[in-house]
């Protein structure tokens, strides 16, 4: 009996291997889970042989993996956010309590929390990577050009993705360190005003915030990510890969996509993913006092990079300092425009080297200098406000001389 | 032109309407030299603009408009006599003109009306101030023996912007009032005859009754006139000292009554409250120097030294307890746990060791046991709560196991395959 179950695995076994080299439709067919008259009416089989027989240029390396990881971590919190939404309730009332049911009380809930948290903050770090070979490699001239106005656009989706959903654990490290980004936004000139009044809703972060940054973070953002990440890769594939300074192109065919890339994606897939997990599950964030307004913590117990550079940029520089280092990475989207020849080498370009070296270098220096600060929020007008209100005004005897004397002859 | 007969016509009826006004107490009758209450009441009759003291006095006007006096109608004369109609100084200072008050003449003038039960009855004030006064050492000394180191009313409440004590502005209110004391107290050369020592307000701002009241801003908490009186002021003799701290400590006194201390041949042990807690720079006794608290009284190694030691042990024990327990609660906040249940168990852990500190003062140690363990069943289930948490967090790092089993099998699996692929064909070049 055993031996004939043995017997039937092994010829499953051979006759998937035998259809998976075929292809993967015929797998599906052979399982019977791809119906004929589709496929045939449907050019799939040949979309997808046309696709397995792509190459890649052979200057396609392991450095060229950073978009890839940023977009596997992009689908890592799209999951893990489609299934925290099951749960999140973007009220004053609800936000706190669904977290705490999230974390205790769902199967794998904490994992789903802590993965999304993760991914959102090593999705910055490989997009900066990203970012960053593109920019050394002078990848953004162009004709890629549209590639790096994209690529930068969905940075900036990214951070906003991460500004909107630092508020919902709602919180007191999450409530007080968005009051304390919001106060810096509204110092910020001409568009600060009205940009914190909108986001806000509220004269300070309260319930309608909330409902904001939820529809932003939940409904807004995901389209306009989607919108823009369909761009990017459009005209990626399109110039396809830049070459190396210097390559001649010899004919020769390249590195073809299955299996070999596609060997390499499962490859970086795997220790990306089993990355993300280990520090979910052996860094989860802690979770501080419910969010209220009438008390400012000890202290801002920061969770994203972006929340530590921001804090190290405001520690040490100021608003003003914040501000600039946020006009450095927008400058960054004009780089196309200022430098198009592809000639002279990025050494040789001492400007362009220098706004790319203080970005991606001050980004690093900042992170770090986050890190090591305790924060407390002494930066916020709220808590200089209580304080001020909370200061007893005389604690001394009324001094008597002090009542004012009129001036001599004056007839009251 | 008016003719005779109805000249004198006019000037009867003026008459008999000053005489019917009169009757209906219009106009102030000033009897034994003291305006009517309902004079006090209305404003005075002298206006601003006939009123001759301003001409000259015009730098108090300002002072004296910010005061209570000024609000219900006492004017200058009122209190410094002489004529307030007229412009000429000699006239004005004439008559029963007192000028400035002497300490004693103060005392006279304010009793004239703050000493009349039938004139403060309408605000709501005492009238037995004098009668208090008398009675305290300031009094004693003053009106007595005529010291005039001792101070007198206005020496405490402004005499020309007198405010209510419950202006923040007065010197009588509670965060003002130990600075207007100390403006003598704190005078050494001025307290030395006496024997007074100084540095009592420092210490009390200091002191637990300091604290909740300057920086806590709990008008509740006594300050020097809490225990001392005000106007009666007297330090409590040692008998008294228990019944002065038991007016707030209700609990703390009755524990203290039913305790060995309270119960000592003379109704209170010596020194009182005082004893272990001194008096202007009332502090607790930190639980782990109750025992050496104890010994500066009572010999090292007797009964009553060991029972303190015992007190500090199930104090300190109890202390310990709650400490865990509020890290436990935290801990499980941190981890994301929902915490009613547990914050109402040590809000119940809190209120019972706020009862053990009262009890404690019984020195009953198988009461204290008693409610120590109700603290120790609080601190208990909540740790035992936070284990089981940190037991799940652990777990969670058990996940991992799978999690890198499959990593590091598919990343072995497509790196031999690569790898393989790489030796088949090695014309195909992999920069990078």
């Amino acid at each position: 009996m055993l031996k004939r179950a043995r017997a039937w695995l092994v010829q499953v076994g051979d006759d998937l291997k035998e259809s998976t080299d075929a292809s993967l439709l015929s797998a599906l067919r052979f399982l019977g889970l791809l119906y004929g008259p589709i496929d045939r009416r449907l050019p799939i089989d040949e979309a997808y042989r046309k696709a397995r027989a792509r190459r890649l240029p052979p200057y396609v390396g392991w450095r060229h993996s950073f978009g890839g990881i940023s977009y596997l971590l992009f689908m890592v919190l799209v999951v893990t956010g489609v299934l925290l939404a099951f749960y999140y309730r973007p009220s004053v009332d609800e936000a706190y309590a669904s977290l705490q049911y999230i974390t205790t009380e769902v199967p794998f809930g904490w994992l789903l929390r802590d993965l999304h948290l993760w991914a959102a903050n090593l999705i910055v770090l490989a997009i900066m990577a990203h970012m960053a070979r593109v920019f050394f490699t002078g990848a953004y001239r162009p004709p890629r050009e549209t590639s790096w106005f994209v690529g930068v656009l969905l940075l900036f989706v990214v951070l906003a993705f991460g500004g909107t959903g630092y508020l919902l654990p709602w919180d007191q490290w999450a409530y007080w360190t968005s009051t304390e980004v919001m106060d810096v936004i509204r110092r910020t000139p001409v568009v600060g005003g009205p940009l914190s009044g909108m986001l806000t809703g509220d004269l300070f972060v309260s319930g309608a915030t909330l409902s904001r940054y939820f529809a932003l973070h939940a409904i807004i953002l995901p389209w306009a990510a989607f919108g823009l990440l369909v761009l990017h890769f459009v005209v990626v594939r399109k110039h396809g890969t830049a070459p190396p300074k210097g390559y001649v192109d010899d004919g020769r065919a390249g590195v073809p996509f299955y299996p070999n890339q596609l060997l390499r994606i499962v490859l970086v897939s795997a220790l990306v993913l089993a990355v993300t997990i280990s520090l979910a599950a052996l860094f989860p964030r802690p979770m501080g006092d419910p969010a209220t307004p009438f008390e400012v913590p000890d202290r801002l117990v920061s969770s994203w990079i972006v929340v530590d550079v921001s804090l190290g940029l405001l520690r040490t520089l100021g608003v003003w300092g914040f501000v600039g280092f946020s006009a450095l990475g927008l400058l960054l989207i004009i780089l196309p425009l200022v430098d198009r020849d592809d000639a002279k080498p990025l050494r040789r370009k001492p400007l362009v080297l220098g706004v790319g070296l203080l970005f991606f270098l001050g980004f690093v220096a900042f992170w770090a200098v986050g890190r090591q600060l305790d924060s407390v929020p002494p930066s916020t007008q709220v808590e200089r406000r209580i304080i001020e209100e909370r200061a007893i005004p005389n604690l001394e005897a009324p001094d008597r001389d002090a009542v004012p004397e009129p001036e001599a002859g004056q007839v009251p | 032109m008016i003719r005779p007969p109805i000249q004198i016509g006019l000037g009867l009826f003026c008459l008999l309407a000053s005489g019917l006004a009169m009757e209906a107490g219009a106009v102030p009758i000033v009897a034994d030299g003291r305006p009517e209450a309902r004079a006090v009441q209305q404003a005075d009759d002298a206006s601003q603009e006939t009123y001759g003291c301003l001409l000259c006095h015009a730098d108090k006007r300002r002072a004296y408009q910010m005061g209570v006096h000024s609000e219900r109608g006492v004017r200058c004369h009122d209190c410094h006599g002489g004529d307030p109609a007229a412009f000429e100084t000699a006239q004005a200072h004439s008559g029963d003109f007192r000028g400035r008050l002497t300490k004693l003449e103060t005392v006279e003038v304010c009793s004239s009306c703050h000493g009349d039960p039938d004139q403060m009855r309408q605000y709501g004030l005492p009238a037995d101030e004098i009668a208090e006064l008398r009675t305290s050492r300031h009094g004693q000394l003053l009106l007595d023996e005529g010291n005039l180191d001792a101070p007198t009313c206005s020496d405490c409440h402004d005499p020309h912007t007198t405010l209510r004590p419950d202006d923040a502005r007065s010197g009588v209110y509670p965060t003002n009032i130990s600075a207007t004391c100390a403006r003598c107290h704190d005078d050494k050369d001025l307290m030395a005859p006496y024997g007074i020592p100084t540095g009592q307000v420092e210490a009390h701002r200091h002191s637990a009754h300091g604290v909740a009241l300057y920086e806590r801003e709990n008008f509740a908490a006594p300050t020097c006139v809490g225990c001392h009186g005000s106007h009666a002021a007297l330090p409590p003799n040692v008998n008294e000292i228990s019944n002065v701290c038991g007016r707030c400590h209700v609990n703390v006194r009755k524990a203290f009554d039913l305790g060995p201390h309270g119960r000592v041949e003379g109704g209170k042990a010596p020194l009182g409250c005082t004893g272990c807690h001194s008096n202007h720079s009332t502090e607790r006794v930190q639980t782990d120097r109750i025992a050496q608290t104890c010994e500066g009284c009572h010999r090292a190694g007797s009964a009553e030294a060991t029972l303190g030691a015992e007190v500090e042990q199930v104090m300190i024990r109890a202390e310990t307890e709650i400490a865990r327990a509020e890290e436990a609660l935290s801990e499980l906040v941190r981890a994301g746990h929902e915490t009613s249940d547990e914050r109402f168990r040590f809000r119940g852990a809190v209120t019972d060791f706020g009862r053990l500190e009262k009890i404690q003062h019984t020195l009953d140690l198988e009461q204290m046991t008693d409610i120590e363990r109700l603290i120790a069943s609080a601190s208990l289930d909540i740790r035992g709560k936070a284990e089981v948490s940190a037991e799940e967090r652990w777990e969670h790092k058990l996940f991992l196991l799978p999690v890198w089993f499959f990593a590091l099998g598919i990343i072995f699996l497509a790196g031999s395959r690569l790898r393989q692929m790489r030796s088949r064909a090695p014309d195909a070049t992999e920069a990078g």
